[in-house]
């Protein structure tokens, strides 16, 4: 018997294989059958899972995808199908009794295993689903923060214009810009020599930079109908009134100011 | 949820974009004070023409000085008093233009007058004080018509640099003028400069001496004549003083405008009864009679095409000005109808405007009437200005007017801005004619 083991230990082997495959395979569709709960097991070596779909798949049912993270979270759709090449001899009648019994032994040992492999798996899979949970909450977290943050800052942003409207607003309401506006316009108007050319119709712009003082520090010349006389005047005019008169309030002085020159006659 | 978390995030970006463009667009406009400036000063434009360098006290020709006074006479500049003058730069690097600018100059012109050659030649250089920067620098030889001449050139170039008008400093005046009392008077017909500096004597005569005018080359005066007891007609050239008599019909003779090309005289006759007038082809002697009206039609003065005639007529009860096409019909056509006198028509040189004399609320005013909209400004004030004419430029006007019951020459800006008596010492001073451009 021992002899006849050793020298069919291979095939006998195979055999022993191929029926707990069998076994395994039918005990499996029968769970598949009869449980909603997926099987989360043995297939771990044979399972291939496209790695394309599965942050599809993960993302279709998650609000986030942390793609690094890639538990198995759903069935991966195992398809265990039986090896048709390894396909041993058939086995002969007379170890049919000692195979069955082995098989028996396997069978049990197998069960058990598969209870405890599938018990590790599950709770590796739940500290995994875990984690990664806790993963996505935390970046769901850092991300709300990072745009409550931005919002807020452009929020302070629109609340420091508003405010700097508001005041600019209570300025021109108090008078003082219209006031300044007609003093500058007066500073102005006394050191325009006309030319002659500087008809009804011309309309020559000066953009003008002024410091604090009044001096003014540039002129520059934007669209002009006028010719060079005209244009030399009205720079001119500008230059001849530095230092612009300053405003009554300190609000009102703008450093840069758009002088459009546009005889009336 | 999470289609919520977008739509939320959405309007949150877009919100803010909105916002940032808005802050972005409203920036400049907001942080810019805007201002509209609709009135000037009628000032002329302040200049300083600092003494020229290499001149010695006491020369002659102060080139500076004529400058200046160019300028000044233009009525567009005021240069600034040499008493008021802080240093006396002779060139550009030495202007410290904060100086300038604290005097209120806007322009200054410096230069110096150098050996050039065995001649001599004056260099100049004009700078905007306010910003500092070059605008003209030229070096002139001086040539055979001496300083003066290259002073009022550079007067010329400033004036064009500084207006977009070339300066008409470099022309001539022509002018009448009479001394003494009846029965013992003198006539005299006068070419000077522009700025009234060098007259001479074209010619004299104890017989009235009458309506000068130029031929368009400048280098002829035609005019009327009483040496002969009767008026007749003259031609004459300056530089060689050769003339010759180019019309003494029987009745008057008066009245010579050159057509355009300047072969051709209109003139004024009355040897059909009374006066009209006639055109007179110079080589040819051929005569055609333009108008034949019982009317006085008298003073013609040509369009810029050489055309027509614009000429003075009081066919209407009063002088008016009309305008006959020098086609076969002749038809004339009223020009003027504002005033209920209006007179001796002299066209402008870029043929839209005729100046003219006006019956202006009391006064024998200058008038300029605006060919296309019929407007016409009076440029002066006075009660007795007679005889305008334009500057070859257009931009001034010459006249005759009264100062102390003696007749003066005046001049004003094309626009009336600016107004000038000329000073002079030869008594009486009547009809002066602008030249036109010399030939360069």
């Amino acid at each position: 018997m021992p002899g006849f083991v050793r020298e069919h230990l291979r095939p006998l082997m195979g055999s022993a294989g191929l029926h707990l495959l069998l076994l395994v395979l039918v005990a499996g569709a029968a769970l598949r059958w009869t449980s909603t709960q997926p099987p989360v097991q043995l297939a771990i070596e044979g399972v291939v899972v496209d790695a394309k779909d599965l942050p599809k798949s993960a993302r279709a049912g998650k609000p986030v995808p942390p793609p690094k993270v890639t538990p198995p979270p759903e069935i991966p759709k195992p398809r265990p199908e039986p090896e048709p090449k390894t396909e041993p001899a058939p086995p002969s009648p007379d170890v049919k009794a000692a195979e069955e019994v082995q098989a028996a032994d396997a069978e049990r040992r197998r069960v058990a295993d598969e209870a405890a492999r599938k018990e590790a798996a599950a709770d590796a899979e739940r500290k995994h689903a875990a984690v990664a949970d806790a993963r996505r909450k935390q970046e769901e977290q850092d991300k709300a923060a990072r745009e409550a943050k931005l919002r807020s800052e452009r929020e302070s942003e629109l609340q420091r214009q508003l405010a700097a409207e508001e005041e600019a607003a209570a300025v021109a309401r108090s008078g003082v810009v219209d006031e300044y506006r007609a003093v500058l316009i007066q500073a102005i108007e006394r050191n325009w020599i006309r030319p002659p050319s500087a008809r009804a119709g011309l309309e020559c712009t000066l953009f003008v930079t002024q410091a604090t003082g009044g001096t003014v520090i540039d002129v520059k010349l934007g669209t002009c109908n006028g010719d060079q006389a005209v244009r030399e005047s009205i720079a001119n005019a500008v230059y001849r009134a530095s230092p612009l008169p300053a405003p009554r309030d300190p609000r009102a002085f703008e450093r840069r100011l758009q002088i459009v020159f546009k005889p009336t006659e | 949820m999470q289609a919520g978390t977008e739509s939320m995030r959405r309007p949150g970006t877009t919100l803010a974009a909105l916002a940032l463009g808005l802050l972005a667009m409203a920036g400049p406009s907001h942080a810019q004070l805007r201002l509209d400036i609709t009135q000037g000063v009628r000032d002329a434009v302040p200049i300083a023409v600092v003494p020229f360098g290499g001149q010695t006290d006491g020369t002659a020709t102060d080139v500076a000085q004529v400058i200046a006074d160019d300028l000044r006479l233009s009525g567009r500049f005021a240069p600034l008093e040499r008493r008021d003058m802080v240093a006396r730069p002779t060139s550009g690097p030495e202007i410290r233009f904060q100086d300038w600018r604290l005097l209120k100059s806007d322009f200054i012109v410096v230069g110096r007058v150098e050996p050039d050659g065995a001649g001599s030649a004056v260099a100049f250089e004009l700078f905007n004080v306010q910003t500092g920067q070059a605008l003209l620098a030229q070096r002139l030889p001086v040539g055979s018509r001496g300083l003066r001449a290259a002073s009022h050139r550079i007067a010329d170039l400033i004036f064009e640099r500084l207006t977009g008008i070339p300066g008409a400093f470099s022309t001539r005046i022509a002018y009448v003028t009479v001394e003494g009392r009846p029965p013992s008077q003198r006539y005299r017909l006068v070419v000077a400069d522009a700025d009234g500096f060098n007259p001479r004597t074209v010619t004299q005569s104890s017989e009235p001496i009458m309506s000068p005018a130029w031929s368009p080359d400048g280098e002829s005066l035609a005019y009327v004549s009483f040496e002969s007891k009767l008026s007749a007609i003259y031609l004459q050239r300056l530089a060689s003083g050769e003339r010759r008599r180019v019309s003494a019909r029987s009745g008057i003779n008066g009245a010579p405008a050159f057509s355009p090309d300047g072969r051709r005289l209109a003139i004024t006759l009355s040897r059909d009864g009374n006066l009209d007038i006639y055109t007179l082809e110079l080589a040819t002697q051929t005569l055609t009679r333009v108008t034949s009206d019982d009317a006085i039609d008298t003073e013609p003065e040509w369009s810029k095409d050489g055309r027509s005639l614009y000429f003075t007529s009081d066919r209407a009860g009063n002088a008016q000005v009309y305008q006959v096409a020098l086609d076969e019909a002749r038809q004339a056509q009223r020009v003027t109808f504002t005033n209920g006198y209006n007179a001796r028509p002299r066209l402008s040189p870029d043929g839209n405007e005729l100046a003219m004399v006006t019956l202006d609320r009391g006064g024998y005013r200058i008038g300029v009437l605006d060919l296309k909209t019929r407007n016409l400004r009076v440029l002066t004030n006075a009660r007795q200005d007679e005889s305008p004419s334009f500057a070859p430029n257009g931009a001034t006007v010459i006249y005759a007017t009264k100062d102390r019951a003696r007749g003066a020459l005046a001049m004003v800006s094309s626009d009336g801005r600016f107004q000038q008596r000329l000073s002079s010492d030869q008594g009486d001073v009547r009809e002066p004619v602008w030249s036109p451009f010399p030939a360069r």
